[in-house]
């Protein structure tokens, strides 16, 4: 049955990040009470013009660059018209003919092979209201009235649920690390919309969209349903018509929403409240300049420093912690102990306190100090577990905090002599699995030292002895 | 009885400045005209707070000709808590929250607002006949209409019942009514004037302009009412000009054109006859005046009915009930709210021209009529500047005949364009250009001389104005 061959594309919509809105100086924010960030230029109040927020095309601007697009120069708006009660003018300003960014490309990984997904075209548009129904009754939040929107359309060229996914998460990691978007699905500041065919032949099939997918996970799934149900449909002999579906994630299939309408005209034309704008190279490198580094090159750095890839996608999963070790980079240290430190206890505090590392007391000194302290055996693993509620939370200095909770760990040659003869002499059978050649030999009685001490010796010193007294 | 308003605004100025009369006075003289010319039908709504505002405008300034001075806003502009309707039934509920940028002006240079000028149904037509509260007539003839679709403008200002008025002209809407009444009406260079707060018709044509009894007052306001505003894009930045200051200079060495179309039969022989004998006088004053062939004039009404319809179906999808105005109750659908309420709010020439250009915008429509039109604008543009590179002004009759009977354009449609066929050319190409009495015919009735001038340069029409003003 699987002489059917997939064809998918995505239209994905992001809201930009901007102080206001695309065409009026609102505020462009989320989760404040209903319209209360709206003027009248929202409303589509009789009289009112637009006007270009030029923050929004320089996002645009550099939207395109990252997704390796050609940037359009001279371009226009364009009037989307259709009637809706969410849509406040009965058109929507969007760019029709002149998109901001053209024929560009992601490249992805699936099963190590990499391939690139093309972008056909990315635009900028508004968002319209926000709609809410009870019962009889209908209402409008105008507060996303105008909030500024990229659409990204890729090529049809997506075989399956996976390679979608793993655009899309590339895509998102992308626009989130380039400051485009925040690409929170479950607010709706990403919407992802794939259309999915199939055919035998090169004639394209019947495009199936679907619509209100909640994740990243659920476009996949709705993908490989949507290719099986096609399949089987066809292999029955059933039509497919061109709709729209939404995915239900609690029973993992796509439903009936709408059946299209044949030729859906939305009557194009040139915004004529808008003038040209054309882009300068000096505008366009403006734009580009306040670009941070983007995930591959933050993996190539990474990995330069020592980071195995899997610290390296852990860290570039968490964006504070990424960009605060990034700032650690400016300073000498072990980037590896670093990490594993960011990622174990600093992440376990973060999360108990539900706080990001920039709310804390963490400065790099101090970070740097606990490393040094690390290697040098001063402080213990487990010291730091104790430590690290105060060294988040206070100014006070390594030292300082060593002090106040009684951190000295035992340097007592003879003390420590003793304890490791009285382990040699209660693990013979580890003794001599370690002289057969057994490394983890090493460790049990390493830790049956630490037992021994309740933790407070110097590590790296009761190490080299352990060792000495075994070679013996 | 005080006949302060027939004064020229100097003397007014005077008189207000010599404590000899007060604002309100003027405001009483001028709501007592308006009552008792009730039957011109001048104004939609009379601004009832125009007693207090006159007692508050506070001490006269010496420097400010407009201290105090009466004027009439054509009733799509919008006006702060003061009802706008553009002489439709869908706004005739409909109470601004804010201000015209234009309005903003005039208030700031202290005149005061009569009333809202009655007008054609959202400034489609050439009569006024189209307003939802029936035509203003004519001052001079009151069988006769005002010409449109400044009607109220026009109406007000010949009938004394205010010395100013502003008028909207998206092709001819200030300057046919000011030739069917005797007035100076001017519209000015496309993006001279804000449109922000402009109940838009065709917003690549529409442009505010002043309405008056002769040029200097004329200039005088366009002084007020011009400069580029933050919130209008397709307003332009200019350095700050006294359009007044050419008023008077002899007219020796000008060179004019006389495209041959304008004095072609479309035009009436006592109206050609007029314009020779201005031509006549001109020369002897050593102008220099050539008869010129100018190509796409005769093009200029069909590319206004595919341009201007088809802007206007879009302008006007904003009015469905949903946000302001009247709204159709008892339906059961959304689509029927929006049937109903659009069914009853507009009138026929409203919804003719919403038929046509969303017609003319459908599917391959758009590239066969609308871009094509957009091209061809281009070359009337482009002819224009053809002549402009020899000559520093272009005249012509501004309409082809003088006021009609009330009632027989009304039947159709298409005729009721051909008055507006020697003014639409200018509204295509962006120019300004004013309409200027050249004395009555036969039956009394006035005639307009048409003088368009190249971009921004209305202070040479009003120099060839005032010369002209004087003898005829």
């Amino acid at each position: 049955m699987s002489e059917f061959t997939p064809t998918i594309g995505i239209e994905v919509h992001v809201e930009i990040k901007s102080k206001s809105k695309l065409f009026s100086s609102s505020a462009n924010t989320y989760g404040m009470a209903t319209n209360t960030a709206v003027n009248v230029i929202d409303l589509g109040y009789p009289g009112t013009l637009p006007t270009v927020n030029k923050e929004i095309v320089r996002q645009g601007v550099r939207t395109a660059h990252i997704l390796n697009c050609d940037i359009t120069r001279r371009m226009h708006f364009d009037r989307k018209n259709y009637f809706y009660p969410d849509n406040p003018k009965n058109y929507q300003i969007t760019q029709n003919r002149t998109p901001i960014g053209r024929n560009g490309y992601v490249e992805i990984e699936v099963d190590g092979v990499k391939k690139k997904i093309e972008i056909e075209e990315l635009h900028i548009e508004e968002d319209t209201c926000k709609s809410a129904h009870r019962g009889n009754v209908s209402l409008l939040d105008f507060n996303r009235a105008g909030i500024p929107l990229i659409e990204i359309v890729t090529k049809p060229c997506i075989k399956n649920g996976k390679e979608a996914m793993a655009y899309l998460t590339k895509l998102k990691e992308l626009l989130f690390y380039a400051n485009i978007s925040d690409c929170k699905m479950e607010e709706g500041s990403m919407r992802c919309e794939p259309n999915i065919s199939i055919s035998k032949d090169n004639n394209f099939g019947t495009k199936v969209e679907v619509k209100n997918v909640s994740s990243i996970h659920n476009v996949g799934l709705a993908i490989d349903y949507e290719i099986k149900r096609q399949e089987e449909m066809l292999n029955n002999g059933e039509i497919i018509k061109e709709e729209t579906r939404r995915f239900d994630d609690k029973q993992g299939k796509t439903i009936l929403m709408r059946v299209k309408e044949t030729g859906n005209d939305y009557r194009y034309f040139i915004e004529p409240d808008i003038p040209y704008l054309d882009l300068s190279d000096e505008f366009i490198n403006d734009s580009l300049k306040s670009l941070p580094l983007l995930p591959d090159e933050l993996r190539e750095k990474y990995s330069k420093v020592g980071l195995n890839s899997l610290q390296i996608e852990k860290l570039i999963n968490n964006r504070s912690l990424n960009d605060y070790f990034l700032g650690l980079l400016k300073y000498k240290t072990n980037y590896v102990t670093a990490v594993n430190l960011l990622l174990s206890d600093v992440s376990s505090y973060l999360n108990k306190h539900n706080k990001v590392i920039t709310d804390t007391n963490l400065s790099y000194e101090k970070l740097v100090n606990v490393i040094e302290a690390l290697e040098s055996g001063d402080l213990s693993n487990k010291n730091v577990k104790d430590l690290i509620d105060s060294l988040m939370e206070t100014n006070k200095t390594l030292e300082e905090l060593k002090k106040e909770f009684n951190i000295e760990n035992i340097t007592d040659d003879s003390f420590i002599k003793e304890i490791i003869s009285k382990v040699i002499e209660n693990n013979t059978d580890s003794v001599n699995d370690y002289k057969n050649g057994h490394d983890r030999a090493l460790k049990y009685l390493m830790g049956q030292v630490m037992k021994e001490t309740k933790g407070a010796v110097n590590p790296k010193m009761a190490s080299d002895m352990l060792c000495e007294a075994l070679n013996k | 009885m005080s006949k302060y308003l027939d004064l020229g605004i100097k003397e007014i100025h005077e008189l207000l400045v010599d404590k000899k009369i007060t604002p309100l006075d003027l405001v009483e003289e001028s709501l007592k005209r308006i009552k008792e010319n009730k039957d011109l039908n001048a104004f939609i709504t009379i601004n009832d707070k125009v007693r207090e505002e006159a007692k508050n405008l506070g001490e006269v300034d010496p420097d400010n000709l407009f201290f105090g001075i009466p004027i009439a806003v054509k009733d799509n502009i919008v006006t702060k808590d003061l009802r706008t309707t553009c002489a439709s039934h869908i706004l005739d509920n409909f109470i601004p929250i804010y201000d015209a940028t234009v309005v903003e002006k005039i208030k700031e240079a202290k005149m005061l607002i009569i009333g809202k000028a009655n007008m054609d149904e959202f400034a489609m037509g050439s009569t006024s006949e189209t307003s939802y509260f029936g035509a203003p007539l004519n001052p001079l003839d009151k069988k006769r209409v005002t010409g449109g679709s400044s009607g109220g403008s026009a109406s007000a200002v010949a009938g004394g019942l205010v010395p100013l008025a502003l008028g909207t002209d998206t092709g001819g809407s200030i300057r046919q009514p000011s030739s069917y009444t005797g007035l100076v009406g001017m519209k000015p260079t496309y993006g001279r004037v804000s449109r922000y707060g402009l109940v838009a018709f065709a917003s690549s044509l529409d442009q505010i302009g002043p309405m008056t009894r002769t040029v200097y007052e004329n200039s005088s306001l366009l002084n007020i009412l011009v400069g580029e505003d933050e919130k209008d894009l397709t307003s332009v930045s200019k350095d700050k000009e006294d359009f007044t200051r050419l008023i008077g200079e002899d007219v020796k060495g000008m060179k004019i054109a006389l495209p041959k179309y304008f004095i072609s039969d479309i035009v009436d022989e006592e109206i050609n006859k007029r314009v020779k004998e201005v031509i006549s006088y001109l020369k002897e004053k050593g102008a220099v005046i050539d008869i010129v062939d100018m190509n796409y004039l005769d093009t200029a009404v069909n590319l206004y009915q595919i341009i201007a319809m088809a802007e206007a179906s879009s302008n006007l999808a904003r009015f469905d009930g949903v946000r302001y105005g009247t709204r159709a109750t008892a339906a059961k659908t959304v689509d029927e709210m929006y049937e109903k309420t659009r069914g009853k709010g507009f009138g026929d020439e409203v919804k003719r021209r919403i038929m046509v250009g969303s017609y003319i915008l459908s599917g391959d429509n758009a590239k066969t009529y609308y871009d094509k039109a957009l091209k061809v604008r281009d070359d009337i543009t482009k002819e224009f500047n053809r002549i402009f590179k020899d000559y520093d002004l272009i005249i012509g009759p501004t309409t082809t005949r003088v006021a009609p009977l009330l009632g027989i354009t009304k039947d159709d449609p298409h005729k009721a364009f051909m008055d507006d066929v020697l003014v639409i050319p200018v509204n295509m190409a962006g120019l300004p250009a004013l309409s200027v009495p050249v004395g009555k015919n036969s039956e009394g009735l006035p005639i307009g001389l048409h003088i368009i001038g190249k971009t921004y340069d209305e202070a040479t029409i009003y120099k060839l104005a005032s010369n002209i003003e004087e003898v005829f």
